[in-house]
């Protein structure tokens, strides 16, 4: 099959990334849209839901090894200190403990860019990990902890992004609070002369809380060594990546280590990196000699294993009269935590909209707080609500239609590289969520009477999910016609399994039943990337049909060898193969394989590279109808609609699943969830399900999903962009802007909980 | 969670004589939904756990037309949710019952527990060694007090975390305690603590003291009572604000009523003026909305709790406005 390795560019969570692979360069044909298909773009239930509504899905925190103990880690309940003395003999001695590690005996491996070690006396923020125990059972080693005696010194802290740039601020590092000492600066055009030429000038200034990722399955890794050989059962949304980074942890061959996730609760982003937890289980496997287990409880996962940073951001806009944008400025600051993270967030305020003279300037800061980690659409989430919310604020202050205003500004070219894009259907997004909404019927900010309010609010998302290369598959048909697809990439609860077992039965033609698929095991599958960016679908499913494609053609000759006919005169048809115009003359796969006298037929599969030139982007419009009661100031989310682009759709039903997931998150970060910090103490108060509030079912809206596009032909085989984070990021902006509509009050702090929807009524 | 000894007594008697000289180390366990928590996080850390629910006979309702209602102290709060006399007779009980916690919680967690459950400060649940764990200060008071309270307050201020007590207190119910060998009845007003009086505990109970039933008056069927509680979430979360009213009408104007407030003070919240001004008032949105500006006069609210008064007020009004449209 025709391959050729190339260089790709495509963006990855929080950042451009290029990469060098292998590519396909078979071109197929394209599809078509999902009407002509026979199981791809079907609402199909995931082959792996039985296994998971029964409870016979093993999930990493279900693995359980014979001779198996528990590994519980002491963290630090300071925000900033240094350990002056740490006595561990105590803990030693009590029943059932097998091995304590303490900065004072565990390798010193670096971590954190080299800014700090494994373990490491300078504790920076409160979860930070002091000592690590193995024992016989989680409650002995639970309560052993508390018989390690530290003692700390307390060095001063700052857990609030704008004190920590204050001249005197408490230093988290010597070399100072702001994170490489300088803003991230971006600029095109001019905006002194975009302002002069502005009719109107809007200036605002907007916050964001800190968002806690809290999946559902905790943080944790069941580790094994064999001899030398190294197994790690994991939460990770990339077995790749772990396995690398700890064989770089412990210095030993890539080779040796094997990662396993099968099936994962949840992770949005908190488990890209492979966890300190991980490499304290693997040396306390080694020095026990005994399989390990380690999980995060849900105070550590709140404390240590990332989270969305907050954010200021003041932004000033100038429009003409008749809606043209003319100049825009964004100012922001956010927390990384204790060590190096991205805080930025004008992304979306560089990309959105055509304007010519943009200018942002970006500062992260450190705090004694945990890191920030990548987090469903990082930065895009709060930049796009602060950036609607001042949209909609210019259109009001000239009197447009915030829908209107929108589409005049409405961007042909990439704004910020002025490529054309590979499609953009936004237009069409707006146009049908707003008939689903109705938002001819929207009426004048505050017109309503009564206590009880509604209003009508929209947003627009840009993301990237284009994916790209490197991503393969393996592919192994069976005698019998049942195939096997084998992938690196892993299913964090979003479908993966499904959709990949569609594209094959797609391609071969035979039913989904008889096909398996295997992901997330680094010593039986071929490469593919970390599931972040909602690049998944869009790199695994172009892989997944070249395999096929290439199995369907090698079948087709094989049949021409065995009938002694042209391959072109072959017809491909439900798994059986038969001579055009001849329908009895006919092979089946099992017929093929037999007579090749080989039980197992194999390819591999890549996806395609990107296409130069242009820009690959998903769009999306949502529209909210929310309620506001006066009297309690609560919001009442009562409709979102989701019209997107995000190419085809392999699978509606998961799709669907993840916009109703994405909007609840969104709905979480507009209306209840936020971190809180106590400041004299420096520790946060919430580390809890119960106090860090997330929406119950109690609060889900009526929630349509449209979608627009039928699939993207220029980026890959399968024309697929991804869905996850898109679905988060209009949510909160829209939802505000709805309020605002309802009430003549805008709100401009995020979470908007009813206390501040009260005393804002109060004037 | 320290180790502990567990008893399991199968009479009043013996549960109080369990608790015996280590009674300061002894803690009755009801549903355990609060209990058990608090020993898991170390907040409580008794060595010796007396559980409640093999004394027999104490999970009934009964009511007696004429004669009220009784409830046993390990009555589920599920079970008074869908008692039928209840939501028939006593609505604002069966109103605050549906709304505690969760199905699950409400399933497990007794009334007795629930009146008796500890708050929900999040320094008092965190490792913050304040007041009302035997330590220094007060975290709240300067810290994040959103949810605290605005009225009752100091030098603790917590606010009552109970919806059950809200609505008992509304009802003027009387509490039969067991204590030291007979019992002994304590209407609910006197139940309660503010910080002021015991800054470690949030009611009048020993330990070895122990709560068995809660009885109810007959109410006049010119009776009207309701409960409305606003939380954040809206569901499985507790009340940032909550009224309870027992209002009797006469004709068009109120004869007399007693309303309480939740998530104000550190106390289910009687509010004597408004209740008091209830008697003859006609209740029309405006005659609602001047009698308003004498509640909570005297509140203090702390740095970021302001909102609860307006919430208040206004939740008040809508809930009097109700239950005599
Ligand atoms: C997540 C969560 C949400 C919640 N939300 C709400 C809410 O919205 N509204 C609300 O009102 N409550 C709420 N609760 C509290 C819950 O209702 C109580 O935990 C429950 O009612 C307590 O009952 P229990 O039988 O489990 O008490 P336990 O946990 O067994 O006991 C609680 C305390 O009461 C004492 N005690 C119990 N019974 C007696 C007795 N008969 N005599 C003397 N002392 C006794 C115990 O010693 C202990 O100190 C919530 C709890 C949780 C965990
Ligand atoms: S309000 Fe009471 S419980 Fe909370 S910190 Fe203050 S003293 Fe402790």
């Amino acid at each position: 099959m025709p391959r050729k390795i190339v260089k790709s560019k495509y963006f990855f969570e929080e950042d451009f990334i290029e990469t060098i692979g292998e590519v396909s360069t078979e071109k197929v044909k394209d599809w078509g849209p999902n009407s002509q298909l026979k199981v791809v773009g079907k609402s199909l239930s995931r082959i792996d839901g039985y296994d998971k509504v029964s409870g016979t899905a093993k999930f990493s925190f279900d693995i359980s090894l014979p001779n198996m103990v528990y590994a519980k880690t002491l963290r630090c309940p300071l925000p900033h200190a240094k350990i002056k003395k740490i006595d561990i003999s105590e803990a030693k001695k009590v029943p059932g403990v097998l091995a304590v590690l303490t900065y004072e005996n565990a390798p010193k491996i670096p971590w954190y860019y080299g800014m700090s070690f494994l373990f490491d006396p300078h504790l920076r923020y409160e979860g930070d990990e002091v000592a690590c125990i193995a024992a016989e059972t989680e409650q002995i080693a639970v309560d052993a902890l508390k018989l390690i005696h530290v003692e700390y010194e307390e060095l001063p802290f700052v857990v609030d992004a704008g004190a920590a740039m204050k001249p005197g601020a408490a230093k988290v590092h010597d070399a100072g609070n702001v994170v490489r000492g300088e803003p991230q600066i971006y600029k095109r055009g001019d905006i002194e002369k975009g302002f002069k030429q502005a009719d109107v000038v809007v200036e605002d200034t907007f916050s964001t809380q800190v968002e806690i990722h809290n999946p559902t399955e905790p943080h944790c890794s069941v580790v094994n060594w064999d001899g030398s050989r190294l197994t790690i059962w994991d939460s990770t949304q990339g077995v790749f990546s772990v396995r690398d980074a700890i064989a770089g942890y412990l210095k030993m061959p890539a080779s040796k280590v094997r990662v396993i996730k099968k099936y994962m609760g949840g992770a949005f982003g908190s488990k890209l990196e492979a966890g300190k937890y991980t490499v304290m289980a693997a040396l306390l496997a080694r020095e026990t000699g005994r399989p390990v287990r380690i999980a995060l409880d849900r105070r550590a996962m709140n404390l240590a294993v990332g989270n969305r940073p907050g954010s200021v951001q003041k932004l000033k806009v100038g429009a003409k009269k008749d809606g043209t944008l003319t100049a825009m400025n964004h100012y922001s600051y956010g927390a990384a935590g204790a060590y190096p993270s991205g805080a930025g967030c004008s992304r979306p305020f560089r990309t959105l909209y055509k304007c010519f003279n943009v200018r942002s300037e970006e500062y992260t800061v450190f705090i004694n707080t945990g890191r920030g980690r990548p987090f469903r659409a990082p930065g895009h989430v709060q930049g796009t609500f602060a950036f609607e919310s001042i949209i909609d604020e210019t259109a009001e202050k000239i009197g447009m239609d915030p829908l209107a205003f929108r589409i005049k500004n409405y961007a042909e070219v990439d704004p910020a590289s002025n490529r054309p894009y590979t499609g953009k259907l936004l237009r069409q997004a707006y146009k049908r969520g707003a008939a689903a909404i109705g938002w001819q019927d929207r009426k004048p900010a505050g017109s309503g009477s009564g206590p009880v309010k509604t209003g009508l609010g929209v947003a627009t998302q840009i993301w990237w999910g284009g994916g790209g290369p490197p991503a393969y598959a393996t592919l192994k048909l069976n005698r019998d016609g049942s195939a096997h697809v084998i992938a690196g990439s892993q299913d964090l609860g979003t479908g993966t399994y499904t959709f990949i077992a569609q594209v094959a039965a797609e391609v071969l033609e035979i039913p989904m039943e008889k096909i398996q698929v295997t992901l997330g095991d680094t010593a039986v599958a071929p490469y593919c990337g970390s599931s972040g960016g909602s690049t998944t679908a869009p790199s695994v499913s172009p892989a997944v049909r070249d395999a096929a494609e290439q199995m369907k053609t090698k079948l087709i000759s094989a049949a021409a060898a065995v009938l002694e006919i042209p391959g072109n005169q072959l017809v491909y048809k439900n798994g059986i193969i038969s001579v055009k115009n001849k329908p009895d003359k006919k092979l089946t796969i099992a017929n093929i394989v037999r007579r090749m006298r080989e039980r197992v037929l194999l390819t591999t599969g890549a996806r395609n590279a990107n296409p130069s030139g242009y820009a690959i982007n998903t769009f999306g419009a949502q529209f909210a109808r929310v309620e506001v009661d006066t009297y309690t100031g609560r919001i009442s989310v009562k409709k979102i609609v989701a019209a997107h682009d995000i190419g085809r759709v392999l699978n509606r039903k998961t799709l669907e699943n993840q916009v109703h997931g994405g909007i609840l998150q969104g709905l979480g970060f507009a209306l209840i969830e936020e971190r809180v910090m106590d400041e004299f103490t420096g520790k946060m108060l919430n580390a809890n399900l119960y106090d860090y509030k997330m929406p119950a079912i109690y609060n889900v809206p009526e929630i349509e999903v449209i979608i627009v596009s039928e699939g993207d032909a220029k980026i890959s085989n399968t024309g697929v962009k991804g869905i996850g984070e898109p679905a988060m990021i209009p949510t909160p902006a829209a939802i505000a802007n709805a309020v605002y509509n309802a009430i003549g009050v805008r709100l401009k702090s995020l979470p908007i909980t009813p206390d501040k929807v009260l005393m804002a009524l109060q004037g | 969670m320290n180790n502990f000894t567990y008893f399991q007594p199968k009479t009043l008697q013996e549960a109080g004589e369990m608790f015996g000289k280590s009674w300061h180390e002894t803690t009755a366990l009801a549903g355990g939904t609060d209990l058990l928590g608090l020993m898991k996080d170390d907040i409580e850390a008794p060595r010796n756990v007396v559980n409640l629910k093999s004394l027999p006979g104490l999970n009934r309702i009964s009511y007696q037309p004429g004669k009220g209602l009784k409830i046993g102290a390990l009555t589920s709060i599920a079970k008074i949710a869908s008692h039928s006399d209840i939501n028939k007779r006593y609505p604002v009980l069966a109103q605050a019952a549906k709304q505690v916690a969760s199905p699950q919680l409400r399933n497990v967690g007794t009334i007795g527990g629930n009146i008796c459950q500890r708050p929900r400060c999040w320094y008092f649940r965190g490792d913050f060694h304040c007041l009302r764990k035997g330590g220094d200060i007060c975290y709240a008071v300067d810290g994040k007090n959103k949810y605290h309270c605005v009225i009752g307050g100091g030098p603790c201020f917590i606010v009552h975390p109970s919806d059950m007590a809200v609505a008992l207190l509304a009802l003027d119910a009387k509490l039969t305690v067991y204590s030291g060998g007979k019992n002994k009845t304590v209407a609910i007003g006197d139940f309660f603590v503010l910080p002021e009086k015991n800054v470690r505990r949030e009611n009048i109970l020993l330990p070895g003291e122990i709560v068995v039933d809660i009885r109810i008056q007959e109410l006049n069927n010119n009776t009207k009572s309701g409960y409305v509680k606003f939380a954040e979430r809206g569901v499985w979360d507790f009340a940032v604000v909550s009224v309870a009213a027992v209002i009797q009408k006469n004709g068009n104007a109120l004869k007399k009523g007693r309303v309480v407030l939740g998530g104000v003070a550190p106390a289910p919240w009687f509010e004597k003026k408004i209740s008091k001004k209830l008697s003859g008032l006609i209740p029309s949105e405006k005659n609602l909305d001047e009698i308003m500006k004498t509640a909570l006069v005297d509140a203090e609210p702390l740095a970021m709790n302001e909102y609860k008064l307006p919430l208040a007020k206004n939740l008040m009004k809508r809930l009097i406005g109700e239950l005599t449209a």
